[in-house]
């Protein structure tokens, strides 16, 4: 999950953001998300905001935790916990969750793991509010009650064959994870990925959901945000009445986890056995979701790669007719992020040969640094993009996910003019720095991942 | 609508999603009112939770309106206003898709579009690109059987330059021939690339399968490597001339707009423009043989197997639409669905199983899949039949029935929500040759399916008998599982480029 940044205020030592959050430029109005903030005697953070444009609300619940707070030897365990959360609590019956949001009309309805949190959420007709506040509140406050060993066991299987699918099964996908390995070896709890190791998986027993459950799934370490079409207090009575009551919890401490540093080039070759064309993959660390440098590193990657006049994919895909593909990326995490450059070659070209013309476009922009037309160009793009964001109430990048997003990282939910004023902020001379810096040659891992040559196959139509 | 669009996208999940996949509830889980747990006691200040609550009065449904217009040169221009937010979707859907590739050309039609967005109006591919860049767009073309779009979201501000550019990239494209080298070559190679993907390699035995081996709809839109090899510039050329002009399009126009303006726009930049294309032929309905072949795609060592069923289903606009889309959704169609409660949450098979029907233009194929465990292909396709047969022998329940109706009808609000969704759904109204008011008749139709009337529709397409089985996998595996099920004599086929990775020849 990428998006709304905001960093040049990380750097100052995050001042009072707390009440007033910075007016919108003139133009820009129509990015303020006007919203309420309180929090029960339990803990529970509620965010409301008033959406009147379509008769539905978003209910979404971010708790505040996700795979970086797992413990070693059972990576994986934030998610396959997160499925255990569809599967019935006291007065929910087993597997009816997903139903029963369908039959009555819900849309946007998931619940999603990554490295920094767990989220839960589903937009429904205005008046199914109050059965989205006691499907979430019942598996918040009564999940253990109907914990068994025979759902865990369908739902490590479920899950590994999301892992098959999504890893195995996936183009790259275990080259992917091999990278990730190099990234962050263990201890650190973004080693692989967010889905885990089918050993841990398996290895998961109801005691781990137990504890799991009682340390991180506390109303203290949870954020509720209703927004759509709702009535105010009635709405507030109602989060009182089924969330109010909730046993309460202190909120549990952030594990503390030490910053990964590569000091050399690690290479890692690696015979692929689903994909046909051969990928390279460049990866370096990078600075932290809204530290200083992490809207440098996303104007950088849109440079290097969004659309066929950026950097890359002019030289390797137009000009040169290399590669098939270009892709950069700053992968904003909230420990650590990751920059990363993926190119897949045409059919017959080495990696060996596109890593030889990445690095030259890379030295090019070390040294000459990139024009100012491209930087507002990226920044054009942001605006846009941030707007079309709070098109949704709900859903991946939606009104309801906008504020959690900031509420979790910085405490704030209405962050949005802070977090574009850092891209209005990037120069070229940053670009060019963060090149230097940054993306050093002996810090990185480099991915080649190759399927085994075989005699070119004659294209041959179906018989 | 909604989902006929959407319908075979699911397997595209995100990497740690508990996916909603697509249909409502088997006997064993009972849709709910929960049960009463012991401790409900009178004096229990919880007991309130023990009942789900009662909703209060549904809210009007509010759909989209979409308002229709013609130009004197024939150009069709559909409008949808939403003014939140100062945002505004612009874009062109034309005509003829895949389906009006020539004959022996099969991604004719993709190379054609995508060459609007290598070079128009006088400037050059990167010059074109960065003008786009520059009202923080990039544009792309998209291509469907039965038509192409291409489109850009803007702000309300940008929309004047979006549509001169747009105006330029319908009508005058360059197709220098430098440029039409490279975009082939980048298709040859993306096709190798796709074979690396199991569910691609499926959907292009499964179309064939489906339609057999002439039919418009048969071949994947990017065309397979032999008959791109074949294009050639003037094949593209003749397919622009002949199939795209004002009265085979339309101008969409959504979000941040009133009709009003929407025409100005259309006629100030497309006023002038001529062309004699008109719409292509409705593809004929492909006949409906009974299965004697399992097909099976070899993927040596694939740690899942993936299964395609499936057969002709229905056009747009048949009197059966709203029923079948009632009966493939219990079956299949949502996350609570026959199949997939089965397979993932029963079996623990797979990560979601779905149905779907894609009633296009003209009959579109009717699909059931899913990613199995390899290990137990063999009782997965007998889940698949199982439940197949089970429609007639297990009949649609009234709850089931009814949770699939009230599901589909009070989600339709909430899937219009953006202006590039409100585009999108404009240009397959456009494409499908529907009238305006088809999301309202939609709602009509699922409202007024009778029971009687789904039972028998399931029953009629979800046939067994006729269902065409499609297996991606390691060969060994399946020809040990699948063989003994008598499902059919098991075949290889060969789809271009399957079981042989790595360079497909030359540059």
């Amino acid at each position: 999950m990428k998006a709304f940044v905001a960093a040049a205020v990380l750097a100052l030592g995050l001042p009072a953001l707390a009440q007033e959050a910075k007016p919108l430029e003139p133009g820009r109005e129509a990015l303020a998300i006007p919203h309420e903030k309180y929090k029960l005697k339990n803990g529970l953070e509620v965010i409301l905001s008033v959406d009147r444009k379509l008769p539905v609300v978003a209910v979404n619940l971010w708790y505040h935790v996700g795979a970086y707070h797992e413990t070693q030897g059972r990576t994986g365990f934030a998610h396959l916990f997160e499925h255990m959360m569809f599967q019935g609590s006291k007065n929910v019956a087993d597997d009816v969750h997903i139903s029963m949001l369908e039959q009555l009309g819900a849309t946007d309805l998931n619940g999603t793991t990554n490295f920094d949190r767990t989220n839960y959420f589903e937009t429904v007709p205005s008046n199914h509010l109050e059965t989205a506040l006691w499907l979430e509140s019942d598996r918040m406050g009564f999940l253990l009650d109907a914990l068994t060993q025979e759902k865990l066991t369908t739902q490590q299987e479920v899950v590994k064959n999301e892992r098959r699918q999504g890893t195995e099964a996936a183009p790259y996908g275990i080259a992917h994870e091999k990278m990730w390995h190099a990234l962050f070896p263990l201890p650190h709890p973004y080693h692989g990925d967010v889905i885990g190791s089918m050993a841990d998986l398996e290895a998961a027993t109801p005691e781990d959901v137990k504890s799991f459950f009682r340390k991180w799934y506390a109303p203290s370490n949870a954020t509720l945000a209703i927004v759509g079409d709702f009535d105010v207090a009635k709405t507030k009575a109602l989060v009182e009445k089924y969330f109010g009551s909730l046993p309460s919890a202190p909120k549990p401490e952030k594990p503390q986890v030490a910053p990964t540093k590569l000091s050399q080039e690690t290479v890692i070759r690696h015979e692929e056995t689903v994909a046909t064309l051969p990928l390279l993959t460049l990866a370096w660390h990078s600075p932290a979701y809204l530290s200083e440098g992490d809207a440098t590193a996303d104007v950088l990657a849109t440079v290097l790669a969004t659309g066929k006049a950026s950097r890359l994919y002019k030289r390797l895909v137009m000009d040169k007719q290399i590669a098939q593909s270009v892709d950069a990326t700053q992968q904003s995490l909230g420990s650590q992020s990751v920059f990363s450059i993926e190119v897949v070659a045409r059919p017959g070209v080495s990696t060996d040969t596109l890593k030889k013309e990445v690095d030259a476009v890379l030295e090019e922009i070390r040294k000459n640094g990139v024009t100012a037309e491209e930087v507002n160009r990226a920044r054009t793009r942001y605006d846009t993009t941030f707007l079309a964001g709070l098109q949704s109430i709900g859903g991946f990048g939606g009104k309801a996910d906008v504020l959690q997003n900031y509420n979790h990282f910085i405490g704030e939910p209405s962050y949005v003019a802070q977090d574009l004023a850092r891209y209005q902020a990037v120069t070229p001379e940053q670009v060019k720095r963060f090149a230097n810096d940054m993306l050093r040659p002996n810090a990185r891992v480099v991915l080649h991942a190759v399927p085994p040559q075989q005699a070119p196959a004659a294209p041959k139509e179906n018989k | 609508m909604r989902r006929l669009l959407m319908a075979l996208c699911t397997l595209a999940l995100t990497a740690c999603a508990t996916t909603p996949e697509p249909a409502p509830q088997p006997e064993q889980a009972t849709p709910v009112t929960a049960p009463q747990p012991e401790a409900a006691k009178p004096e229990d200040p919880e007991a309130f939770r023990a009942k789900m609550p009662q909703p209060a009065k549904p809210p009007d449904l509010v759909l989209p309106t979409f308002e229709e217009a013609r130009l004197d040169n024939g150009l069709t221009v559909l409008v949808s206003t939403r003014r939140q937010l100062p945002l505004v979707y612009v874009g062109m859907a034309f005509a003829a898709g895949s389906a009006q590739d020539p004959a022996g050309l099969a991604g004719a039609s993709d190379i054609a579009y995508k060459m609007l967005l290598e070079g128009a109006g006088g400037k050059d591919t990167i010059a074109l690109d960065n003008a786009f860049a520059d009202l923080g767009v990039s544009p792309s073309v998209s291509v469907n059987p039965d038509g192409a779009f291409v489109g850009v979201r803007v702000l309300t501000r940008n929309v004047e330059p979006a549509l001169a550019l747009l105006s330029d990239v319908v009508r005058k494209p360059t197709f220098a021939p430098k440029d039409f080298e490279r975009r082939k070559k980048q298709q040859l190679a993306d096709l190798v690339r796709r074979m690396g993907s199991p569910s691609f390699l499926a959907q292009q035995a499964y179309l064939t399968a489906v339609f057999g081996e002439k039919h418009p709809y048969a071949h994947p839109v990017g065309g397979v490597p032999s008959t791109v090899e074949k294009v050639s510039l003037q094949d593209v050329k003749r397919f622009y001339q002949q199939q795209v002009g004002p009265k085979a399009a339309a101008l969409v126009v959504t979000g941040d707009v009133t009709k009003e303006q929407a025409l100005a726009w259309a006629q100030k930049h497309f006023g002038d423009w001529k062309g004699a294309a008109a719409l292509p032929p409705v593809p004929p309905a492909p006949p409906v043989p009974p299965r004697e072949l399992v097909r099976l795609v070899a993927k040596p060592g694939l740690e899942q197997t993936f299964v395609m069923v499936g057969r002709p289903g229905i056009a747009i606009g048949h009197s059966d639409e709203y029923a079948l889309e009632l009966a493939t959704t219990v079956f299949g169609g949502f996350f609570g669905s026959r199949l997939n409660m089965n397979l993932r949450e029963a079996k623990g098979y797979t990560y979601g199983a779905g149905a779907g029907s894609d009633a296009r233009l003209g009959v579109g194929p009717l699909t059931v899949y899913s990613a199995v465990r390899a290990n137990v292909t063999g009782p997965a396709v007998t889940e698949f039949m199982r439940e197949l047969t089970d429609i007639k022998a297990r009949p649609i329940t009234s709850q089931e029935l009814e949770a699939a109706r009230e599901g589909l009808i009070r989600a339709y609000p909430g899937s219009f929500e953006t202006v590039s969704g409100l585009g999108a759904s404009a240009a397959a109204l456009f494409f499908k040759r529907r009238p305006m008011d088809e999301f309202a008749r939609t709602v009509a139709g699922l409202e007024k399916a009778t029971p009687a009337e789904v039972q028998r529709v399931a029953e009629a397409y979800l046939n067994p008998a006729v269902m065409q089985i499609i297996l991606v996998g390691d060969p060994e595996l399946v020809r040990t599982q699948v063989g003994p099920l008598n499902l059919g004599r098991l075949t290889p086929v060969e789809v271009a480029g399957a079981g042989a990775p790595a360079a497909a020849g030359k540059k």
